[in-house]
């Protein structure tokens, strides 16, 4: 019998010659691009290349910002930007995965991918990633100098990604409905034992897993070992004043912890239902960009918990198998350049907060933040505690020991 | 040369189901390490969501499939020469045509909580001023699944009954049984349903098989937390380190499908047996007006609960402000469509040009394996068109899936355009082999006599008596093509993004009324394309015969 590993193996060589064949025919056209070349060269590779951008697709508002963004960069720079909506990032860095492990080093599928957190960790602990790209973006100048741009959960950044935005973790409630929201998780558990209507998406959804860190950091009595990688603490000394918690809050919960909000967007659709009371959100100004687009009623407010919530940023990152990486490279300057970092956090497109330091911008690049209007509706600016995300190797730690308990 | 094309047409259908099926075995049982390292049926079993999930699909799909046999029955019994019968067969062809994903998103709309169904009802009737917490939707239990696909495969395998229904002989049977006495619905259990039965059985157990193994209505309608077990394994293929387990599963699935065959089989003996018995017994039985009627009340109910659904979608699409408990929307926009309308084009055209790739490869290969076999050239395969709708389209492209990322054609237009022929090949050629065989072969025989050539009377003989039929072929081929979630997710690698795989990734979080115009679009292409079958051949043939 003919072993398919041998199978498999002649594939490869027959793939990598194929490559290399059309590499010597074709000399240094596509495939050499370097992620420190000048960005002249960058330019001029970039031109007529076609960017497939693996992004979340799970936003109308999301969608139509990066609609926008494709038109301008194609009128900009001759580059077309198709955005690959997908429902979980970790499933692309399988796929990049998967590429690797069959050997397709070039020409691979994925151009440009939305990431941050365990899967940055992940494709940078399998060296699904370029390179140091993000240095060489001429927009990279104006960033903030933030811890958070440099650390993503805890792994240096060191410009294998590029950043893109803010986000921290808020509460949006109905002043019709609640007058005096839960301020900490244990204000919160008193709440849902007293009638008021609770749901949060159950991990792995990006935002259920955010919520029970945030539960994780206020209940453990080891904050500091959230710092550190999951296996080097006391997993189960750590959480257990989590799973007592949890234990109480399941089953008070809207759909009693049997069923779950699909996602977080899905709790705010929830809330104005009126199925729910207070939904939970990745954005400060969310409430702000529904309201002005008849999501939201205009009673709703947004509050974070008095300690503090988490809060992270996201970043775009180029994998090593990408075929049009010239022009990965412009889409990610372009997301970064004042235009489109103003628009991005208007809330009347997406409402996502800047990477940029404003103090950093031009006249006009300052013009166009200022007349952002975030309305009552949004996170009053400068009120919200940021805290730190543990370390990357937790969530998934959290995620599988949630599911063990509350998957079945 | 025309044996040829019948048999490249076999290969062409046959050579990704084998691929197929090889692909998802190889993998499940470790002989390809590199592409799916690990024990896949080992990890599969100590997997924690392995028994939930196997159970809450066999419960959905077993309970779903019997709910729409029952109504089925009932509806021959009770409707079937009423002006509700006629109301069926109106009403029941359009809606078969909406795509499961659309109608499901539509009654998710109407039965939730906050739905339409509460909002009619509150506060006036209901005394709810706010949602009521007393049901969730999707539930844990599935049920809101369960409805989804009762409403969906009811109205395929009563179209399906009624077709058979002349072969049967049918209102024969009734005066027959009336004059001996029988009540009406004695003559249905003792004289019709036995022999129309046979006639559906192909029919039921496709129906059986989808549900046991349906994605996306279980992504939108079923449980999350653990889902019904083809969601499950979906969730494993994409990473290596679990194609293994999802392999494996995908052959679990298929050997779960048999095994319920099986088990349909045996019970098909049983009753048979019973009935055999009791048709001897000679009982007349007594009638039952309000049974009937009542029975007539459930059907209508659930063509009311699927027309609700479109609606509904089509509501919601027009809808600015739309808050509980308002019995319909506030505040009326065309945003939803205008503001929108480039990011609706591009999957609408992708869309459109598959399935009209789909349509007119899968009527053209149905009518060259039709006149193959009309000529002798290849045998009679009915039963082939059959297997890939009998084996879980899971187990089968999971395996297509590896072969593509191994040959590099996974993403290919061609690729998806395959799938999608593969899936409506089957439906086209048992629709137009009816019309086939059927056709007399006295026009062929005069056509040659006048001196027309085998072109010349197939274009201008046989294709146009056919018009009807190959129009009802082309329809249900573009509503095939149209909804089909797990190919094109599967092959594509994210290259093709069709409405079916928007509405399905974009329904975690996007606006509830965008959704509601990605799903009114999705059902609105299938939708025009039947009312074009009905009205194309109507006017060809007007004015192909002088009046």
């Amino acid at each position: 019998m003919i072993r398919l590993e041998h199978l498999l193996n002649h594939c490869k060589k027959l793939r990598n010659l194929s490559a290399a064949v059309l590499i010597s025919v074709t000399p240094a056209t596509t495939s050499a691009t370097e992620f420190d070349a000048p960005w002249e060269k960058i330019l001029d590779e970039a031109k007529g290349q076609t960017v497939y951008f693996n992004a979340w697709g799970g936003s109308d508002r999301i969608n139509s910002y990066l609609s926008w963004a494709a038109k301008s960069i194609e009128n900009e720079y001759d580059v077309k930007l198709e955005h690959v909506k997908i429902g979980d990032i970790a499933e692309i860095v399988s796929q990049v995965e998967a590429a690797k492990a069959v050997g397709r080093d070039t020409a691979g599928n994925v151009d440009l991918m939305w990431v941050n957190g365990e899967n940055f960790a992940a494709m940078k602990n399998k060296q699904l990633v370029w390179g140091a790209f993000a240095h060489s973006l001429p927009n990279a100048a104006r960033l903030q100098d933030s811890e958070s741009l440099t650390m993503d959960f805890s792994v240096p950044v060191e410009g294998l990604e590029s950043p893109w935005g803010g986000a921290q973790l808020v509460f949006i409630y109905d002043t019709a409905v609640a007058e005096k929201p839960p301020r900490s998780a244990t204000e919160l558990l008193e709440y849902v034992e007293n009638g008021g209507r609770f749901a949060y998406p159950a991990p792995p959804a990006f935002l259920g897993t955010t919520m029970v860190k945030q539960f994780l950091h206020q209940l453990t009595d080891q904050k500091s070992a959230l710092a550190q990688p999951v296996d080097q603490a006391d997993f189960e000394a750590v959480t257990t004043p989590l799973w007592n918690y949890l234990d109480a809050l399941h089953p008070l919960l809207w759909g009693k912890g049997k069923s779950w909000p699909t996602s977080a967007e899905k709790t705010r659709q929830m809330v104005d239902d009126g199925e729910i009371d207070i939904a939970i959100s990745f954005n400060p100004n969310e409430a702000s960009a529904a309201v002005k687009s008849g999501q939201l009623p205009e009673t709703v407010r947004t509050y974070t918990f008095d300690e503090g919530t988490i809060g992270n940023t996201h970043f775009v990152t180029i994998p090593y198998n990408a075929k049009a990486k010239a022009g990965a490279m412009i889409v990610a300057n372009f997301l970064l350049s004042p235009e489109a970092q103003a628009r991005k956090a208007d809330p009347q497109y997406w409402g996502d907060p800047t990477v940029l330091a404003i103090d950093k911008l031009d006249t006009a690049g300052k013009a166009l933040f200022a007349s952002i209007d975030l309305g009552p509706w949004a996170l009053p600016i400068g009120s919200g505690k940021t805290l730190p995300e543990p370390h990357a190797s937790w969530a998934t730690a959290i995620e599988q020991a949630w599911l063990k308990r509350y998957g079945k | 040369m025309i044996r040829f094309t019948g048999v490249l047409l076999a290969l062409l259908f046959c050579l990704p189901i084998a691929v197929g099926l090889f692909g998802t075995i190889i993998p499940a049982t470790g002989l390809a390490p590199e592409l799916a390292p690990g024990n896949g049926f080992s990890e599969l079993f100590a997997d924690p969501r392995f028994w939930p999930s196997i159970y809450l699909s066999l419960k959905t799909g077993i309970i779903a499939t019997v709910l729409a046999l029952l109504l089925t029955l009932l509806s021959l019994v009770c409707a079937h020469g009423t002006r509700l019968w006629h109301w069926l067969n109106g009403v029941l062809p359009p809606l078969l045509a909406v795509p499961h994903a659309a109608i499901a998103v539509g009654l998710l709309f109407l039965i939730s909580p906050s739905g339409w169904l509460v909002r009619l009802t509150s506060p006036a009737v209901s005394g709810w001023t706010r949602p009521p917490d007393l049901w969730v939707i999707p539930d844990s239990g599935g049920w809101s699944l369960i409805i989804g696909l009762v409403i969906k495969e009811t109205p395929f395998l009563l179209l399906a009954a009624a077709a058979q229904l002349p072969a049967v002989n049918v209102d024969a049977a009734l005066r027959i049984g009336r004059t001996l006495g029988y009540a009406p619905a004695r003559c249905w259990s003792r004289l019709i349903l036995p022999l129309l039965y046979p006639r559906i059985r192909l029919t039921l157990l496709i129906i059986l098989a989808f549900n046991l193994s349906v994605v996306d209505v279980a992504i939108l309608l079923g449980p999350g937390n653990p889902p019904t077990f083809s969601v499950f394994l979906l969730s494993l293929v994409s990473d290596p380190d679990s194609r293994a387990t999802a392999s494996a599963g995908a052959l679990v699935l298929a050997a779960g499908v048999a095994i319920v065959f099986c088990f349909v089989f045996v019970l098909e003996k049983i009753i048979n047996h019973i009935a055999s018995n009791r048709r001897e017994s000679g009982q007349r039985g007594r009638a039952l007006p309000y049974l009937r009627k009542s029975a007539q009340g459930v059907v209508a109910l659930l063509l009311t609960v699927s027309i609700a659904s479109v609606a509904l979608l089509f509501i919601w699409s027009f809808t600015q402000r739309w808050r509980f408990p308002h019995t319909l929307p506030t505040n009326w926009t065309l945003n939803n469509w205008t503001a929108r309308s480039g990011e609706f084009l591009s999957p609408m055209i992708t869309t459109l040009l598959l399935a009209i790739t789909t349509v007119l490869l899968a009527v053209s290969a149905a009518i060259a394996w039709l006149e193959c076999e009309r000529r002798g050239s290849v045998p009679q395969l009915d039963w082939l068109w059959y297997v890939p709708l009998l084996v879980p389209q899971v187990t089968l492209l999971f395996g297509w899936q590896a072969a593509a990322l191994l040959t590099g054609t996974d993403g290919l237009w061609l690729t998806v355009a395959w799938s999608h022929w593969i899936y409506s090949l089957p439906y086209v050629v048992l629709i137009l082999a009816v019309a086939w065989r059927e056709l007399d072969p006295n026009w062929n025989n005069a056509a040659a006599v006048l001196g027309a050539g085998y072109w010349r009377i197939l274009f201008k003989v046989r294709l146009p008596i056919l018009v009807k039929p190959l129009c009802q072929a082309a329809a249900v081929a573009l509503a095939v093509s149209v909804s089909q979630y797990l190919p094109t997710l599967l092959l594509g690698a994210g290259r093709h993004q069709t409405l079916a795989i928007d509405l399905v990734t974009s329904f975690g979080g996007v606006d509830r009324r965008v959704i509601a115009a990605l799903a009114a679009l999705q059902s609105l292409l299938p939708l025009i394309a039947f009312i074009a079958a009905l009205v194309i051949p109507r006017i060809y043939t007007h004015r192909r015969v002088p009046v």
